[in-house]
């Protein structure tokens, strides 16, 4: 089968050879052209061949298309800053003060920030590969977008001391999401979406459930009206919102730092599972024995999740993941998740 | 009428816990009006109240916005006290460099990190986020300082904490060195050469204290003695 096949089948609840095996190759494809991470994500160009290379280097079943999860916030103003060879970081929040709400506008995914460049990235690889394999830009949710607009301290205070400008904020940021949800599946993507900041060590679950579900709801409902599939990717600590998480509308949960047989517990009967190989002490620091050990510990904790289950990294692979490491994850994967299971 | 002693110091604790930025200031203003000893203010008072968050953060009750606003609390407490500190206040404190290497500009659990030790007694200094490998040595040399604080969020800065470890061995800075944060586990911690490693901000202190246990002068004494001490001395306003 190939990757898109599979996950066809998967999502279709059909056969298939085998689970999906998705490391989350995010900043990492630009190792397969030598560039640098800037040149790479600022580049359309660059960020879609790059990630055409790595594929057909990796074949990997979901290829993803990302840089960092304020790219939503850039477009609608905040300012960033672009190391040489990592990830690009948020430098100045658009919102410096309260009546800067009056400002914000949602983004136009056709002309702001580096948008255009992820939509460029989406049709070159749609092009070159996407016969094979889906083609999945990552967008920061509404939330971390917020949070991006607003900085992060001040925002997450502001819970407590503002939430009408909170409230405000999120629902210009849903606005600039679903936009780009629409441009990225006219680029012939399929859209997930990230939502870091609200993990489960930095807010409660009473504040996730007034701040952040309703936004994520109305974001997985513009989703399922194009027949796509909801993914909601929060890395970090998630048992405490884990369930709140369950209940977006997302059809699959991409999952950090939580065990997976608790999670199953939690929501499997509810939602698809995606994790959780360590990227520090697994990817980048382990070695391919010991990714082995724990490629092989996911699939035994979360292959008979009712609602299915996807082996991932917890978060992004990286960048000076070691070529065998990622190699490893892969053969692994491959070999003890082949349907059906089995663990011997 | 002044309030009773205990209620004064009973209000600037639960404002702490309450993330009430107004009532500590006025708590604050009290305890110097009822000739509390403002080190006293603070340590039964202010402290005795972020104690109480330290652990409601660790019983998951309290997250991130909440510790970021008993902190607000907190400072403004400190800020109406300070004035009122004897001024010949010797410092027996620990002092704890701090600082997010470089590369990564998340400063979010540096910061948290930053007000439990300050809380717990530690004397903060504190580089921000971004920090040049050097930047960690030089201040250290500098301030003699006793710990140094490393942290982190992003896998690709995490080496750069070995570098910082092993270019203060070639220095020869003698302060210990803990690490923390999302990606860095306590076999990471080892392998570096780091002398500590924390969870999370509560368990920071647990960590730092354990590092000076049986030499470390908790700051801000007050025995009877001591006490009476900064009262002869005019401390007390």
């Amino acid at each position: 089968m190939t990757p898109k096949e599979r996950m066809a089948a998967m999502l279709q609840g059909k056969a298939a050879d085998r689970l999906l095996v998705s490391p989350l190759i995010l900043n990492f494809a630009s190792r397969s052209l030598n560039l640098p991470v800037r040149s790479f994500c600022t580049n359309g160009k660059n960020m879609g061949d790059a990630n055409i290379a790595c594929f057909k280097k990796y074949r990997h079943d979901i290829v993803y298309i990302f840089s960092t999860t304020s790219t939503v916030a850039e477009a609608m103003g905040t300012r960033m800053y672009f190391p040489e060879d990592d990830a690009p970081q948020v430098e100045t929040p658009f919102l410096q003060t309260r009546e800067d709400i009056r400002k914000l506008t949602p983004a136009d995914p056709e002309k702001d920030g580096r948008i255009p460049v992820y939509l460029e990235a989406v049709k070159r690889c749609v092009d070159a590969i996407g016969d094979e394999v889906f083609i999945v830009p990552v967008i920061g949710a509404p939330f971390t977008t917020s949070a991006a607009l607003r900085g992060t301290e001040t925002f997450i205070k502001e819970l407590y001391t503002d939430p009408e400008l909170v409230h405000a904020v999120m629902k210009v940021a849903t606005q600039s999401v679903k936009n780009i949800i629409d441009a990225c599946v006219k680029a012939g993507g399929v859209p997930v979406t990230v939502e870091p900041i609200a993990t489960g060590s930095m807010i409660s679950e009473s504040h996730f459930r007034t701040f952040v579900l309703p936004y994520l709801k109305e974001v997985y409902a513009h989703i399922h009206s194009y027949g796509l599939p909801g993914v909601l990717h929060i890395c970090g600590k998630t048992k405490r919102v884990i369930a709140c998480m369950a209940e977006s509308g997302a059809d699959i949960l991409s999952i950090d730092a939580i065990d997976l047989q608790e999670a199953k517990a939690l929501v499997g009967d509810k939602v698809c599972l995606m994790g959780n190989v360590s990227p520090a002490d697994g990817m980048f620091k382990g070695n391919p024995e010991i990714i082995a050990t724990m490629v092989k510990d996911c699939i035994t904790k979360a292959a008979d999740s009712p609602k299915g289950f996807v082996l991932a990294t917890g978060c992004e692979v990286p960048i000076k993941t070691p070529h065998e490491n990622l190699i490893a994850f892969l053969e692994a994967g491959r070999r003890v998740a082949r349907l059906p299971v089995n663990l011997n | 009428m002044h309030k009773e002693k205990s209620d004064i110091l009973g209000n600037l604790a639960q404002a702490v816990i309450d993330m009430d930025v107004t009532r500590a200031s006025k708590a604050a203003a009290e305890a110097i009006i009822s000739h509390i000893d403002p080190y006293e203010a603070i340590t039964d008072g202010l402290a005795r109240g972020m104690d109480v968050v330290s652990e409601l953060f660790e019983n998951e009750e309290y997250f991130v916005p909440e510790i970021l606003l008993c902190a607000d609390a907190m400072y403004a407490g400190i800020e109406v006290l300070k004035p009122h500190f004897p001024k010949e206040a010797a410092s027996n404190k620990k002092k704890v460099v701090i600082g997010v290497v470089k590369g990564d500009t998340h400063d979010i659990g540096k910061n948290l990190v930053k007000i439990m030790l300050d809380n717990a007694g530690f004397e903060m200094h504190d580089l921000g986020r971004n920090v040049p490998y050097a930047k960690f040595i030089d201040t250290a040399g500098e301030l003699n300082a006793d710990l140094v604080c490393l942290s982190t969020l992003m896998t690709t800065t995490m080496d750069g904490m070995q570098v910082v470890i092993e270019d203060m061995k070639k220095a020869g800075i003698p302060a210990r060195v803990m690490v923390g944060g999302g990606p860095i586990s306590p076999g990471f911690a080892r392998n570096i050469g780091a002398d500590g490693y924390a969870r999370n901000a509560a368990e920071a202190v647990k960590v730092a204290k354990s590092m000076f246990q049986g030499i470390q002068i908790p700051l801000a004494m007050k025995t009877p003695e001591l006490v009476s001490i900064r009262k002869k001395l005019g401390g007390v306003q």
